[in-house]
C-alpha cells in the first residue's frame, strides 16, 4: 500500500494516477475478499493489527466503493480541469490525499487499540476534508473546514470517552489496556456509571463522524460543496464512524447499562431521520438532497444497531453494504448533472432527459432504491429493522414509517419538478421561441420580448466520459442483484460477524 | 456590649475620618507623579475639604429634601460602615455590627441615595450620571455578593470582625483562595471608587462622568461632606483588601502600644495600596461605557470560579 | 521537600487561571489576545503538570511538561501568529454569534454541570478532591472550547477553541489516571492537523477565487513540484 502512495507521487499523467488509485483500491478489495475466504478469523497481526470478520465486512465495502470512486474520479476530475475549477497542479494532491484516505481507512480499521482506531480515523477527517476543500472555491473551504472542526472536537470527546475506559480497565485489571479484544471480555466486570459515561462519550465522536444528529451540520456542506468524489468518500468515512459505534455498543450489551446505552443510539437514530425528513422536504439542492438522505439512512442505522437484537443488527449490516452502493449511484449521477448544469439546484435543471438520460435514470433508480422500494435491497433492510423496532415500541414503527414516508415524497416531489423540465419549441413570427415548461405550467414569452432578451439556447450536451457512467451502472446493477438475490455467503459472513461481537 | 467594642467604636470611625483625605490626595500625587507633575499637597484635601465647608450653600429651586438630606445620610452611613472594618485593632464582635451582609446593604444604601441625589436638582447630567451609576451598579452587585461570599467562606464566619480575628497578626493569607479573592476586592474597589478604567475621578467633562455627575449640583458644605463620605468609603474598601491579603500587624487586644503599632502599620500599607492604585490607575485609559459591563462579567467570572474552587475543592 | 499541601494550594490557583484563561479566550474581541490566551493556557497547563511531578514523580508528568511547553507554548503559538500576520494585519474585531456575557455567564453553567455530571460518574472512582476538580476543570475547558468553537464565526477562534479543547481533554487525562506515550502521539497528530490548517487558512479565508489562486503562487504552497 505504500508502494502506492510512493508512486502516487511520481506521475504527471493523469491517467497514471488515476490507475494508481484505481489499483489501490482494488487492491483492498481483493485483499479483504482474500482474507475473508482463506483466512481462519479473528487473526492477530502482531501487537496492535487484529483481523474479524467485522473490520473485514467493513473493509470490503470501503474498498469498493473506493474503486468505484476511482473510476469515477478520473472522468470527473478532468471535465472540472477543463472548466477551470481545478487547479492541474492540485491534481497530484488530489490523489495523495485519496489514497492516504483509503489506507488511513483500512489501518483504522484494522487496529484493535482504540488509540490507534482514534488516531487514524482522525487522519481520514483531515484527508477527507483536503478533499472536500480541493476544490479552489472558498465555499469550498469553508466546508471542509466546518467538517474537520466539527468531527475533531467531536473526537475530542471521544478521545475523553476512551480516557474513561482506559481508567475503567485499569480498575478492573489492575493494568490499563485500550484493546478492543481484551475489553470485550472483561466489559462485564467494568463500572456500570462510568462504562456509560465513556459511550456517551465516544457515541459523540464517532457519531459526529458518521453523521447522526445532532453533529451531522457538516454533511449537507460537505456533500453539496464538494466535487462528488469527495462526497462518495465522506459518505465512505461515515462508515467507519458507524464501525466504531457498533463496536462500543457490543462492548456495552453485557453489562446492565445496555438499556441506557440503547436508548441513547434509538433517541439519536430517531432524532436524525426525524431532522432529515423535515429538511428534506424544503430542499431545491440536489447534492443537499442527497446529503440529508445519508443523515436519515445513518438515523435508521443506528436505530437497527440499538434495538439490540441479533437479527436487527443482523440487516443493519447488510444496510451498510447496500447504502453505499446505492448512494454512490446517486452521487455519481449527481455529478454528472452537476458537470452538465454548473448547478445543483432544481430550478438549473432543464431537459434532463435530452441532455442527460443515462444520468436521470440513474437517478430515478436511484431514488427508489434508496428510498426502500423493492426489488432494490434497501426494501428487506428497512423492513426488517422496522420489524424489529415494533419490539421496542408500537409508536416507534409507527413514527419511522411516516418520517420514511416523508423521506420518499421529498425525492419524489424533487425529481418530478426537476425532470419535468422540458423546453418546448414553438414556431411563432418566425422566430423559433424555446420556452421553458414545466409539469402542468407553461410560461410564454412574446416574440417581441423574445427578441430582445437572450433566447433561451439548449445548452450543449455535456459529454460523459465512460468512466463516468460506468460505476454508476455497475453500482446499481449490483444493487439490483442484491436486492434480488442474497448470497449464502454474505449471510454466513453476517452471522459471524453478529457471533463474533457476542450477540447470541 | 463590651468595653472592647465601646473603645472601637470610638477609635475606628475617629481613625478613618482623619486618614481618609489623606489617601485621596496620596493617590493624586501618584498619578501626578507618574505624569511628570509634582500634584497636589498630602495634606490638600483636608485644606479643600476646609474650604468647602465655608462656602455658600446653594439649592436648586426645584430640588427637593432629598438633596438636603443625602449627604447627611452619606456621611452617617459611612460612619455605621465604619463600626465593621477593623483598621487599628479587631474588637470582640457585638450584636449585629460587623456582620458583610449589612456592610453591603449599607453601601447599597449610599449608592442609592446619591443617585437619588443626583437626579434631584432636576438637570440633565445629573439624571445622566445616576442612570449610568445605577446600571452598571446593577451588574458589579452580584460580583461583590460573590466575593464577599468567598471570604466569608474562607474564613469561616459572616462576621467581619470575626473573619479578621483569623487572620489578624499573619503575614501571609492563610489560604491560596485569599488571594484570588483579594484580585475580586481589587476590582470591586476600583469599581466602587469610581477609578479608571471604570471612571475617571479628575474628568471635567460632565458627559464622561459616572459618579462625579451625581454630585455636581452639590455645593458648600454638602459637597464637602460627600467627598468625605467618598474619601471614607474608599479606605475601608482599602482596610478590606488590606486586613485580607497583608494582615500583619492586626491586633487582637487593647493594648495602647499594640494599638498604635498597628495603627501605623495601617497607615503604611494602606499608603502602599495607594500607590498601587495610582500607578494602575495611571496605566489604563478609560474603558468605553458599554464595553464596562462585559468587564464586569468577566470579574464575576473570576469571582464565580474563586468560589467554586473554594466550595467544592 | 516542599509541603504537598502547599503546592496542592498553588495548584488550585493555577486551576483558577486556567479557567479564567479559557473564559478570555471565549469573551476577548481581539484576535491576538486571543492567541495569547491560548499561550497562557498552555503554560499553565505546563506548570500544573510539573507541579504534579514535583507531588507524585512520575517521569511521564515531566515528559509531558516539557512536551506541552515545546509545542504549545512556543512552536504552535508562533504558527498562529505567522498566519494572522498573512491574513490581513489589523483585522482585530471579532464577529460573534453569543455575546461575551451570555457565553461567560453560560461557561459558570458548565462549570457546575461538568461537576455534577462527574461526581455522579466517578462515585466507583476513588480520586483525591484536588485530582477530581482537576478532571472537573479538564471537562469544563473541554465544553469552553466547544462553546468557542460553535459560538465564532471566524476561522482562527475556532482552531484556538479546539486546542483549548485539547488541553482540556489533557488536564482530564493528566488527573484521572495515567495516560502512556499515546499523549505525545496526540499532540503529534494536532501538529500535523494544524500544519494543513495552516496552509488552508493562511491562503485565505475571504479572498476571491483569484485573489486565492495568486496567493497560492506566492507563497509557494501546494505546486505540485513547480516551485522550483
Amino acid at each position: 500500500m505504500g508502494i502506492f502512495l510512493a508512486f502516487g507521487l511520481i506521475p504527471k499523467s493523469h491517467r497514471l494516477m488515476n490507475a494508481l488509485a484505481a489499483g489501490n483500491g482494488m487492491l483492498h478489495l481483493v485483499m479483504s475478499c482474500v482474507a475473508l475466504s482463506m483466512l481462519d478469523l479473528p487473526e492477530r497481526l502482531g501487537e496492535t493489527l487484529y483481523l474479524d470478520h467485522l473490520n473485514l465486512y467493513v473493509e470490503l465495502i470501503t474498498s469498493l466503493g473506493f474503486t468505484a470512486a476511482a473510476f469515477y474520479a478520473r472522468g470527473y476530475t478532468d471535465s472540472l480541469m477543463e472548466a477551470g475549477e481545478l487547479d492541474p497542479r492540485n491534481l497530484k494532491t488530489f490523489y495523495l490525499a485519496f489514497n492516504l484516505l483509503l489506507v488511513t481507512a483500512t489501518v483504522a480499521l484494522f487496529s484493535d487499540n482504540l488509540a490507534l482506531f482514534w488516531i487514524f480515523a482522525e487522519l481520514t477527517t483531515v484527508c477527507a476534508a483536503m478533499l472536500v476543500a480541493i476544490l479552489s472555491a472558498r465555499e469550498n473551504i469553508d466546508a471542509a473546514l466546518k467538517y474537520v472542526f466539527i468531527v475533531s472536537g467531536a473526537m475530542l470527546f471521544a478521545f475523553l470517552g476512551l480516557i474513561f475506559l482506559f481508567t475503567l480497565s485499569e480498575q478492573a485489571l489492575g493494568k490499563g489496556t485500550l484493546n478492543w479484544t481484551e475489553l470485550a471480555v472483561h466489559a462485564s466486570e467494568f463500572s456500570p456509571a462510568l462504562l456509560l459515561a465513556s459511550f456517551t462519550f465516544m457515541f459523540i465522536g464517532f457519531g459526529a463522524k458518521a453523521g447522526v444528529a445532532p453533529f451531522h451540520t457538516w454533511l449537507p456542506d460537505a456533500y453539496a460543496r464538494a466535487p462528488s468524489v469527495s462526497a462518495i468518500l465522506s459518505g465512505l468515512m461515515q462508515n467507519l464512524g458507524i464501525y466504531g459505534i457498533i463496536r462500543m455498543y457490543s462492548l456495552l450489551r453485557e453489562s446492565n447499562v445496555a438499556p441506557q446505552a440503547s436508548s441513547i443510539l434509538l433517541a439519536a437514530g430517531v432524532f436524525s431521520i426525524a431532522l432529515a425528513s423535515f429538511s428534506m422536504f424544503q430542499q431545491r439542492n440536489l447534492k443537499r438532497l442527497i446529503a440529508f438522505s445519508s443523515v436519515e439512512h445513518m438515523g435508521l442505522l443506528l436505530i437497527g444497531i440499538g434495538i439490540g437484537t441479533p437479527l436487527a443488527l443482523f440487516w443493519a449490516l447488510f444496510y451498510m453494504l447496500v447504502h453505499v452502493l446505492v448512494k454512490e449511484t446517486l452521487l455519481f449521477s449527481a455529478g454528472i448533472l452537476h458537470r452538465q448544469y454548473r448547478s445543483n439546484m432544481r430550478e438549473n435543471m432543464w431537459d434532463v432527459f435530452k441532455l442527460q438520460p443515462r444520468a436521470a435514470w440513474g437517478l430515478i433508480l436511484g431514488s427508489i432504491a434508496i428510498v426502500g422500494m423493492p426489488p432494490f435491497p434497501l426494501f428487506p433492510a428497512k423492513f426488517f429493522i422496522l420489524l424489529e423496532s415494533a419490539a421496542v415500541s408500537p409508536y416507534l414503527t409507527l413514527a419511522l414509517l411516516l418520517m420514511l414516508i416523508l423521506a420518499a415524497a421529498s425525492f419524489a416531489n424533487f425529481l418530478l419538478k426537476a425532470f419535468s423540465k422540458v423546453t418546448v419549441e414553438e414556431e411563432k413570427d418566425r422566430h423559433t421561441i424555446r420556452t421553458h415548461v414545466e409539469a402542468g405550467r407553461a410560461e410564454l414569452k412574446t416574440a417581441a420580448e423574445k427578441a430582445d432578451h437572450d433566447e433561451i439556447r439548449l445548452p450543449n450536451k455535456y459529454v460523459v466520459r465512460s468512466g463516468m457512467r460506468v460505476p454508476a451502472i455497475f453500482m446499481l446493477a449490483l444493487a439490483f442483484a442484491l436486492g434480488v438475490y442474497f448470497p449464502d455467503s454474505l449471510r454466513d459472513l453476517l452471522d459471524a460477524i453478529i457471533l463474533e461481537l457476542g450477540y447470541v | 456590649m463590651n468595653t472592647s467594642f465601646l473603645l472601637f467604636a470610638l477609635l475606628n470611625p475617629l481613625f478613618a475620618l482623619l486618614a481618609a483625605p489623606l489617601y485621596m490626595a496620596l493617590i493624586r500625587k501618584i498619578k501626578a507623579y507618574a505624569q511628570g507633575r509634582k500634584g497636589p499637597r498630602l495634606f490638600q484635601v483636608y485644606y479643600d475639604l476646609k474650604k468647602l465647608m465655608k462656602k455658600e450653600t446653594v439649592y436648586s429651586p426645584t430640588s427637593s429634601w432629598v438633596m438636603r438630606f443625602t449627604p447627611y445620610l452619606n456621611l452617617s452611613t459611612l460612619l455605621v460602615c465604619s463600626l465593621f472594618v477593623p483598621l487599628v485593632f479587631v474588637p470582640e464582635p457585638a450584636g449585629g455590627l460587623g456582620n458583610i451582609i449589612v456592610f453591603l446593604y449599607l453601601l447599597a444604601l449610599e449608592r442609592f441615595f446619591t443617585a437619588l441625589g443626583g437626579l434631584d436638582a432636576g438637570s440633565a447630567f445629573g439624571g445622566m450620571g445616576s442612570s449610568r451609576s445605577m446600571s452598571l451598579a446593577a451588574v458589579i452587585e452580584p460580583t461583590m455578593v460573590i466575593s464577599f461570599a468567598a471570604l466569608a467562606f474562607v474564613l469561616k464566619s459572616l462576621n467581619l470582625h470575626e473573619m479578621f480575628a483569623l487572620t489578624a497578626g499573619k503575614i501571609l493569607p492563610i489560604s491560596p483562595t485569599l488571594v484570588l479573592v483579594s484580585i475580586s476586592l481589587f476590582i470591586i474597589l476600583i469599581v466602587e471608587t469610581g477609578r479608571l478604567p471604570v471612571d475617571n475621578p479628575a474628568t471635567h467633562l460632565e458627559l464622561t462622568m459616572i459618579n462625579e455627575a451625581m454630585i455636581l449640583e452639590q455645593a458648600g458644605k454638602n459637597l464637602a461632606l460627600l467627598e468625605l463620605a467618598h474619601a471614607l468609603k474608599q479606605l475601608l474598601l482599602m482596610g478590606i483588601l488590606i486586613n485580607t491579603i497583608l494582615p500583619v500587624g492586626l491586633s487582637t487586644e487593647i493594648d495602647a502600644g499594640k494599638i498604635a503599632v498597628s495603627a501605623l502599620l495601617f497607615l503604611m500599607k494602606a499608603g502602599l495600596l495607594a500607590v498601587i492604585i495610582g500607578l494602575f490607575e495611571s496605566s489604563l485609559a478609560k474603558m468605553r461605557l458599554f464595553r464596562l459591563p462585559a468587564f464586569y462579567v468577566m470579574a464575576f467570572f473570576f469571582s464565580a470560579i474563586t468560589i467554586l474552587i473554594e466550595v467544592f475543592a | 521537600m516542599i509541603d504537598p499541601t502547599f503546592l496542592e494550594g498553588i495548584i488550585k490557583i493555577l486551576f483558577v487561571f486556567v479557567l479564567i484563561s479559557a473564559g478570555l479566550i471565549i469573551s476577548t474581541r481581539n484576535l491576538s489576545s486571543v492567541l495569547t490566551a491560548y499561550t497562557i493556557q498552555s503554560f499553565l497547563l505546563a506548570a500544573v503538570s510539573s507541579l504534579l511531578y514535583m507531588i507524585d514523580g512520575k517521569n511521564q508528568l515531566l515528559l509531558l511538561a516539557v512536551l506541552t511547553l515545546a509545542s504549545k507554548v512556543i512552536l504552535i503559538p508562533y504558527f498562529i501568529s505567522r498566519i494572522e500576520q498573512k491574513i490581513k494585519i489589523g483585522r482585530d474585531l471579532h464577529f460573534a454569534y453569543l455575546e461575551p456575557t451570555p457565553s461567560l455567564l453560560l461557561s459558570i453553567g458548565l462549570i457546575i454541570l461538568s461537576y455534577t455530571f462527574l461526581s455522579g460518574v466517578f462515585k466507583g472512582l476513588p480520586l483525591s478532591k484536588l485530582f477530581f476538580f482537576g478532571a472537573v476543570i479538564g471537562l469544563s475547558l473541554t465544553l469552553m472550547g466547544m462553546l468557542v468553537v460553535f459560538s465564532r464565526k471566524r476561522v482562527i477562534t475556532k482552531a484556538l477553541g479546539y486546542l483549548s479543547m485539547e488541553n482540556g481533554v489533557l488536564m482530564f487525562g493528566l488527573f484521572v489516571t495515567e495516560l502512556p506515550f499515546i499523549i505525545e502521539v496526540l499532540i503529534i497528530i494536532d501538529l500535523i492537523i494544524l500544519v494543513i490548517l495552516t496552509t488552508i487558512m493562511a491562503v485565505g479565508m475571504d479572498s476571491s477565487i483569484e485573489e486565492y489562486r495568486q496567493k497560492f503562487r506566492k507563497l509557494q504552497i501546494w505546486t505540485g513540484g513547480e516551485s522550483q
